[in-house]
């Protein structure tokens, strides 16, 4: 393996560890993914409810439109709460212990550390995006599922789960204690989400403003509709973020 | 034949013209010193002396302001990255990953250090046996009591074996047979070609150990002198004349 794969790899082992025996993370999984359950057997008990009713149209809605894709939307909502939860001690937490510093002294660039720290996180947020996933997965066999959909939604979910997880590191990054960059993660995720409210309620749907929001590029995903532009957004946001995480660690190694 | 010219020593460490301002004051001034490798320097200075940015700069945590490190004759400042195999750094207070056992933290700093595989898990194997930590090796490093953090640091910066060992309080929360424990290792390191600088407030601790001693104050370079066992008055009595009045003047003299 090269020098240059080894210190990243090497960061994320190291989180993805301490994530791991830490009860936060535990906790955070075994509550949301209840709550995922329940819900999945919700929408799942509406469903065959209506099944009968739907019969007479021939496009009508199927499973995916009213059971799988709704449970994602649902992880969507988490994780606004979940990612700053997540990622709110990955830097402002060493920096409080002392222990950045370490990783300064082993020679990683501040870019290493943060994407080490990031990678981490996101195979954290797949593996929750994968459990959800298999709840509506586990019956393939009795129903008939949109698999286009499907992977176009997942696709849109996974780069929200990035990008979140990038705004999250930023966050920690800049912050001083973690509790403030949980805090922030998650107005400002919440913000870029509602970011065109104002604008939609006075009728405007197109321009900058929209743009920006993280809605206006999730939701064609969630619908089936895959569009560069929508992948670009998030791809756009997430190396930004890191690369403000960086910058600032790079201060931290400056400034002491 | 043997030649009668000894070698000329390796020099491992050599800082010129450090400076680095810190918290709205300048912490270390104009720092030039060098280290060969097996030489065992003693830093010494009054709380705020700039002991510790010193060492966070050498070992590559911290950047300074101004000023030139070389390691192995290499500029660290241009390739930070020789840190990774060649230096060792114990920080104050021995910072840990409470959340992680102490085997963990061998493994983590190993890989950070680029061991892998057999070399990782004999390293780490040798380390835990020569600081005996083996009752603590699943412990969580969180429920360690102080020294035997500070033991945890110390075996996490020699695991890679580095050229250069940079300990910052090292005897801190040591009983006196783990002081003695880490005096033997010093010199153990310091036999085997390790160039290793230590700061403390102890100034038995330098006598004991360093054949080299550099008093910092003010963030100034103010003494820089072989020490030897039986020196201890004639150091206490340098340090505390810098202490006092900011400087050396028997050195003056000299």
């Amino acid at each position: 393996m090269s020098a240059a794969f080894v210190s990243p790899v090497a960061v994320t082992r190291l989180e993805w560890r301490r994530l791991l025996v830490r009860p936060l993370a535990w906790v955070l999984a075994a509550l949301t993914l209840a709550w995922l359950a329940w819900n999945f057997t919700l929408l799942l008990g509406s469903f065959l409810a209506g099944q009968i009713q739907r019969a007479g149209l021939p496009d009508g809605p199927g499973f995916t439109d009213l059971v799988a894709v709704p449970l994602l939307g649902q992880l969507a909502q988490l994780a606004f709460l979940v990612v700053p939860l997540l990622t709110m001690s990955m830097i402002a937490g060493d920096r409080r212990n002392g222990t950045l510093p370490l990783l300064f002294a082993t020679g990683v660039p501040a870019s290493r550390i943060v994407l080490g720290k990031y990678l981490a996180v996101l195979g954290w947020l797949l593996l929750w995006l994968a459990l959800t996933l298999a709840m509506p997965l586990a019956l393939t066999h009795a129903t008939h599922l949109d698999w286009g959909k499907l992977a176009a939604a997942t696709l849109g979910l996974g780069l929200m789960l990035a990008t979140l997880g990038a705004v999250g590191m930023a966050c920690s990054a800049f912050a001083s204690h973690p509790a403030i960059a949980a805090a922030a993660a998650l107005v400002i995720a919440l913000a870029l989400w509602g970011v065109n409210l104002g604008a939609q309620m006075a009728g405007i749907n197109g321009g900058v403003i929209n743009w920006l929001a993280m809605s206006t590029h999730l939701q064609p995903l969630l619908r089936g509709l895959v569009s560069s532009t929508d992948i670009v957004w998030f791809l756009l946001l997430t190396v930004l973020a890191l690369a403000l995480a960086t910058r600032r660690l790079n201060a931290d190694r400056e400034r002491g | 034949m043997t030649s009668i010219i000894p070698a000329s020593p390796k020099t491992v460490l050599q800082l010129d013209g450090l400076s680095r301002r810190r918290a709205g004051r300048q912490a270390v001034q104009d720092l030039s010193l060098t280290l060969h490798a097996g030489q065992v320097m003693g830093l010494l200075g009054v709380n705020g002396a700039g002991k510790s940015t010193t060492l966070s700069m050498i070992a590559g945590a911290l950047r300074p302001d101004t000023g030139g490190i070389r390691l192995n004759g290499e500029d660290f400042l241009e390739h930070p990255g020789l840190a990774r195999k060649h230096i060792g750094w114990l920080p104050e207070r021995a910072p840990v990953w409470a959340e992680l056992s102490v085997n963990e933290h061998l493994d983590a700093h190993g890989r950070l250090r680029g061991l892998h595989g057999a070399a990782l898990r004999a390293a780490r194997t040798a380390i835990i046996e020569r600081l005996e930590l083996q009752p603590l090796a699943r412990r969580l490093a969180g429920v360690l009591s102080q020294g035997q953090r500070q033991r945890l640091g110390l075996a996490c910066a020699l695991l890679h074996h580095p050229a250069l060992l940079v300990l910052d309080e090292p005897a801190n929360a040591l009983d006196p047979v783990q002081v003695a424990a880490l005096r033997t290792l010093i010199r153990e390191q310091s036999a085997a070609g390790t160039a290793v600088i230590l700061s403390t407030h102890l100034l038995a601790e330098v006598t004991a150990v360093c054949d080299r001693v550099a008093i910092l104050h003010e963030g100034g370079l103010r003494h820089d002198g072989p020490v030897h066992s039986d020196d201890h008055a004639a150091l206490e009595r340098t340090f505390f004349e810098i202490a006092m009045n900011g400087n050396n003047s028997a050195a003056r003299a000299a």
